[in-house]
């Protein structure tokens, strides 16, 4: 009885943190503006195909951006964004 | 038996009672002297106490009944103590075959219901259904950081003519920079 009931009481106690996982990946995911969420996906699709040289430069990249002091991160962000605009209106 | 209970009546009042006590053996030793006395000298009471001991055991007298009654009797009784016991308990019938699994079940069910209420509880269900159409693993969805980093993507793979533009590039490392540039002539 004891044997037979095992895997079903691990499974009754692992639920809970498979779904506070689950809830945690989705306040993640529900925090994210419909913009941020599309630019999330097609970046990670993206990714995805990228070789694996491109994903190291990217994360190195990622890595020196968390460096950078956050007057710069927002001065480069207003720039990039600033370019797109422009990039879209021509 | 109605003249009989005229001849019992027939038994000196005062002494009616105590001759059926007499009867039974239930007299003081006193009461008993004193109906002996009586008995021997009255010849009504004397009959009416033969009467007594003539009429009494043919009345507690019960009929005989054969076994096979009693068996019947006893299979019947049975038969319906178990009926009304199954009447008073009917739902244990549906529990019997669950006992060895029911707990378990409903400890189970219990977590599910559990789990359901934390996911749409928060009254989210939409964002919920509203799932990705690319599928993203749950490690990036959990992870702030790794979201911030795709949600970031863009920038990363400009960041090097950014940091050009805005006058702010660091001397760049020599393992990286011819990467960095290929990559963002690559992507651009």
């Amino acid at each position: 009885m004891k044997t037979r009931n095992s895997p079903v009481l691990v499974f009754a106690l692992c639920l809970p943190l498979i779904a506070g996982r689950a809830s945690a990946a989705d306040d993640n995911w529900r925090n994210l503006s419909p913009k941020e969420k599309d630019r999330v996906q097609r970046n990670y699709q993206r990714w995805q195909s990228l070789p694996p040289r491109d994903k190291e430069h990217l994360r190195e990249e990622w890595n020196r951006w968390q460096t950078l002091p956050q007057d710069q991160r927002d001065r480069l962000k207003q720039r990039y964004d600033d370019q797109r605009r422009d990039r879209r209106r021509d | 038996m109605t003249e009989r209970l005229k001849e019992l009546e027939s038994a000196c009042k005062d002494y009616e009672e105590d001759l059926v006590l007499h009867y039974y053996g239930e007299n003081s030793e006193a009461d008993g002297k004193r109906v002996a006395e009586h008995l021997a000298a009255c010849g009504r009471c004397r009959l009416f106490v033969d009467d007594l001991r003539r009429l009494l055991p043919q009345m507690a007298k019960s009929e005989e009944m054969p076994q096979s009654f009693w068996d019947s009797y006893y299979r019947e009784t049975v038969a319906k103590l178990a009926e009304q016991e199954e009447r008073k308990f009917w739902w244990r019938s549906w529990l019997v075959p669950a006992q060895g699994w029911l707990v378990p079940a409903f400890g189970t069910a219990g977590v599910v219901v559990l789990v359901i209420g934390l996911l749409f509880g928060k009254g989210n269900l939409d964002s919920f259904m509203e799932r990705s159409p690319v599928k993203i693993p749950q490690e990036i969805l959990v992870d702030s950081n790794q979201l911030e980093f795709f949600k970031s993507m863009d920038i990363l793979e400009s960041l090097d003519h950014l940091e050009q533009q805005d006058g702010t590039k660091s001397q760049p490392n020599s393992t990286t920079h011819t990467d960095r540039t290929r990559y963002y002539r690559g992507v651009a």
